[in-house]
């Protein structure tokens, strides 16, 4: 091949997968390790696994953000706006996070009506649930809620934790900006803020937009993450 | 189809060792005994040949050599794989190809790596359950019972109404397809009323463009395009519209556009080749061609036209010895192929006639003449048109009218193609003289079509098919003509009653319109007739 054949998209994409696959293997035997350690009684080799695993999955999603934005911002991502089950996706993105809540003896519930469709592009907003829930699971004691319907013509997805609530200084303002929550001494880029509001952002339905917040309270009293999508 | 996810055979593809294990081991660990592993595309299309699969499992980047869509292009073009089979790409990310390629060649579903047992097991649950809840419908379809189909889908739709776009999707393209268009677009029109939804945006451009209404179409498929740049089906009705509206350098502007989108496209990719070519941008076209030949190398779906193409491009950049090299390499690939055969051998008189070597190239045009007399003149008004030019070049103006006759008799109503045609008697000067012959040409037909509808509308059926069996002898592209010969036909069974050689006769003139135009307003209709026919005693 050609050196100008390869476009740095291409280049990029392939590295991903690449680096995918390895992550792909590597959570699994994790994951396979964890469960020998637990039946043998090896509690604290299986809590440290845990944490492993988790990042693992942080690593994961920092991935598939970057590379989301990236061709969000060259408009070549292939968004595909589509009805889907609610029920669904969500249940998708718990499944893929369920290890490691597993781990930390966190319980998930959810609270959407079987028939309940809308219209998102179905990767983004599992990208965007993701990212929540790895953000519940960090703050959480020991529950998470994910609820979801449609009010006055949005979609209203609520993550909901019962550990201390964001601090103040992140819910100065009503929306989530560009670099909300960038603090480089706690390790976090804003990247997952960013990404969601952005998303949430692109989903439009006539004049109406989407739109990420975060709020305290919610039916555990902790950090809310809430999602409305036209 | 299974009835079950245990009791399916599955067929995971995967270069890489370590996903292909791991992916073997969640199908095992759900109770499916019946797996089987490839480990490149030459290794599934081998497995996929020889045995039946109810669920694939493809990685869709297999490194060197064919992609997991090249795979599942080649399995259904050749019939490895039917409707019920089920289909799942895996993936680091999603690709054009997977949510907006076409409906035929699209994965049912794709999953984003990574993966875990129950992910996909949930995935794969649910792939089984609609497959089964659209088996109806599919076996409708299958058997060409149209109406049939589309009362199913209103069955389903009444049933869920929450989830109904999927089959509100399959009924719109039923509709379409039989040329239903009103129906189609009071269905669009309705979704649109609670949501701009791209599809059924696009649905009513493509009702638009179907019904002629292009400059309206047009407007149509732009706004789907501001509203969501992405959506490929869009501009791909679009570049077909600017086409049919003559503006060739729109279409390029829009298949440029697509391109960066679905630079991996061969279709794509050709289509914007030859909307470059037309408009003169001969290095552009080249690209695109050399292109298009390289992102085909391992597809079924490679297209002679496009050696054709690039072979052309080189030789109006006065390169025609590079133009014959590429001829022979398609000429190779194409073999068994004789409009290939014919096309190539008059391009290969265009390249000869740069060369200066007017014997050589005047040899191959002789060929030309040969192979289409052989197929009964059943050859694209595109290679016809370059063999004209390609007779006058060598000062064989009588032979070239002729066939420029030939394609505005096959095509009396195709006001842009017959402009095309007007414009090349210009170049040569025979402005005057050609508008002549173009407007005898077309009475000739109008005149031979009136006289058939007459006879059809006075009950003479018998008569009618033999004027306008003799017209299609002459006429074998003229798909008005052809359409009217088989109406002529049934009319005459359904009077006269069942005769088998005329039955057969009828059905492969639907066959040839099927070749010539698939979206052929009349087709399902007579289609079916011709079944209802058949059933007579």
């Amino acid at each position: 091949m050609d050196q100008e054949d390869i476009s740095f998209t291409d280049f990029i994409a392939s590295s991903i997968h690449d680096m995918k696959n390895s992550l792909n293997m590597q959570i699994n035997s994790l994951e396979k390790i964890a469960i020998q350690c637990q039946q043998s009684g090896d509690t604290p080799t299986f809590e440290k696994l845990g944490l492993i695993i988790y990042e693992s999955n942080r690593m994961n999603v920092n991935l598939i953000q970057l590379l989301s934005l990236y061709k969000l911002g060259k408009s070549i991502y292939p968004m595909d706006i589509a009805e889907q089950s609610v029920c669904d996706v969500i249940g998708e993105a718990i499944l893929q996070d369920k290890t490691i809540m597993d781990f930390k003896g966190i319980s998930v519930t959810v609270e959407c009506e079987e028939n309940c469709y809308w219209y998102f592009d179905r990767d983004l907003v599992t990208g965007i649930l993701i990212n929540a829930l790895n953000n519940a699971y960090k703050y959480t004691s020991d529950k998470i809620r994910v609820a979801a319907w449609v009010n006055e013509g949005f979609l209203e997805i609520r993550i909901e934790d019962n550990g201390r609530g964001y601090p103040p200084g992140m819910l100065q303002e009503g929306s989530v900006g560009a670099n909300k929550g960038i603090n480089f001494s706690s390790g976090s880029t804003g990247l997952g803020f960013y990404f969601s509001s952005r998303v949430a952002g692109m989903h439009k339905n006539g004049i109406k937009q989407g739109s990420l917040t975060i709020e305290n309270g919610g039916a555990y009293g902790g950090g809310c993450f809430v999602v409305k999508l036209p | 189809m299974a009835a079950s996810l245990k009791q399916s055979s599955v067929l995971v593809v995967d270069d890489f060792q370590g996903m292909r294990t791991l992916l073997r081991d969640f199908v095992k660990a759900m109770g499916v005994t019946k797996v089987e592993v490839a480990t490149n595309g030459k290794d599934a299309i081998e497995k996929l040949s020889a045995n039946k699969y109810d669920i694939v499992i493809c990685d869709y980047n297999l490194g060197a050599g064919p992609n997991g869509q090249n795979i599942l292009e080649e399995a259904k073009l050749r019939k490895f794989i039917g409707y019920s089979t089920i289909w799942v790409m895996v993936t680091a990310e999603k690709t054009m190809d997977m949510v907006m390629g076409a409906a035929e060649t699209k994965p049912d579903d794709y999953l984003l790596k990574p993966i875990n047992e129950a992910l996909l097991e949930g995935r794969l649950q649910k792939l089984i359950a609609k497959k089964q809840s659209l088996d109806g419908i599919e076996n409708a379809v299958t058997a060409e019972n149209y109406p049939a189909a589309i009362k199913l889908c209103d069955q389903q739709i009444a049933a869920n109404p929450a989830n109904s776009q999927a089959l509100l999707r399959i009924k719109t393209d039923l509709l379409l397809a039989t040329g239903n268009y009103e129906a189609a677009k009071e269905e669009f029109e309705k979704i649109l009323g609670a949501r701009s939804v791209p599809w059924a945006r696009t649905g009513l451009g493509k009702v638009c463009f179907l019904t002629k209404e292009y400059l309206h179409a047009k407007e149509i498929l732009q706004e789907v395009l501001e509203e969501n740049s992405m959506y490929l089906e869009a501009s791909d009705w679009l570049a077909k519209t600017l086409e049919a509206l003559g503006d060739r350098e729109m279409v390029q502007q829009v298949l440029h556009q697509s391109m960066k989108l679905s630079p991996n496209s061969p279709v794509r990719q050709k289509n914007f080749a030859d909307a470059a070519y037309k408009n003169g941008d001969l290095d552009v076209a080249q690209t695109a061609y050399e292109k298009t030949i390289k992102l085909s190398e391992h597809s079924i779906n490679k297209n002679p036209t496009v050696y054709a193409g690039l072979a052309k491009v080189l030789t109006d950049k006065g390169e025609p010895s590079e133009a014959l090299k590429v001829l022979s390499v398609g000429k190779n690939i194409f073999k068994n192929n004789p409009e290939a055969s014919v096309q190539a051998a008059v391009v290969e008189s265009m390249a000869y006639q740069k060369l200066g070597e007017p014997e050589k190239a005047m040899a191959a045009l002789q060929e030309a003449d040969g192979l289409l007399e052989s197929m009964g003149g059943k050859v694209s008004s595109d290679v016809t048109m370059d063999m004209a030019k390609s007779l006058f070049a060598l000062g064989e103006q009588e032979k070239a009218s002729s066939l420029l006759q030939s394609i505005v008799k096959n095509n009396h109503e195709n006001t842009e193609l017959i402009s095309q045609v007007e414009a090349l008697f210009e170049t040569e000067q025979l402005g005057e003289e050609g508008r002549d012959l173009i407007n005898e040409s077309k009475k000739e037909v109008v005149d031979i079509n009136n006289q058939g509808v007459m006879l059809g509308r006075e009950g003479k059926f018998a008569e009618g098919v033999d004027l306008l069996r003799k017209a299609v002898h002459n006429l074998p592209n003229n798909e008005v003509i052809i359409m009217n010969l088989c109406g002529m036909m049934i009319g005459l069974m359904k009077k006269e009653g069942k005769d088998d050689g005329m039955l057969y006769e009828a059905r492969s003139l639907l066959d040839r319109i099927v070749e010539l135009n698939p979206t052929n307003k009349k087709y399902h209709e007579y289609s079916n007739r011709l079944n209802q026919i058949k059933g007579m005693k």
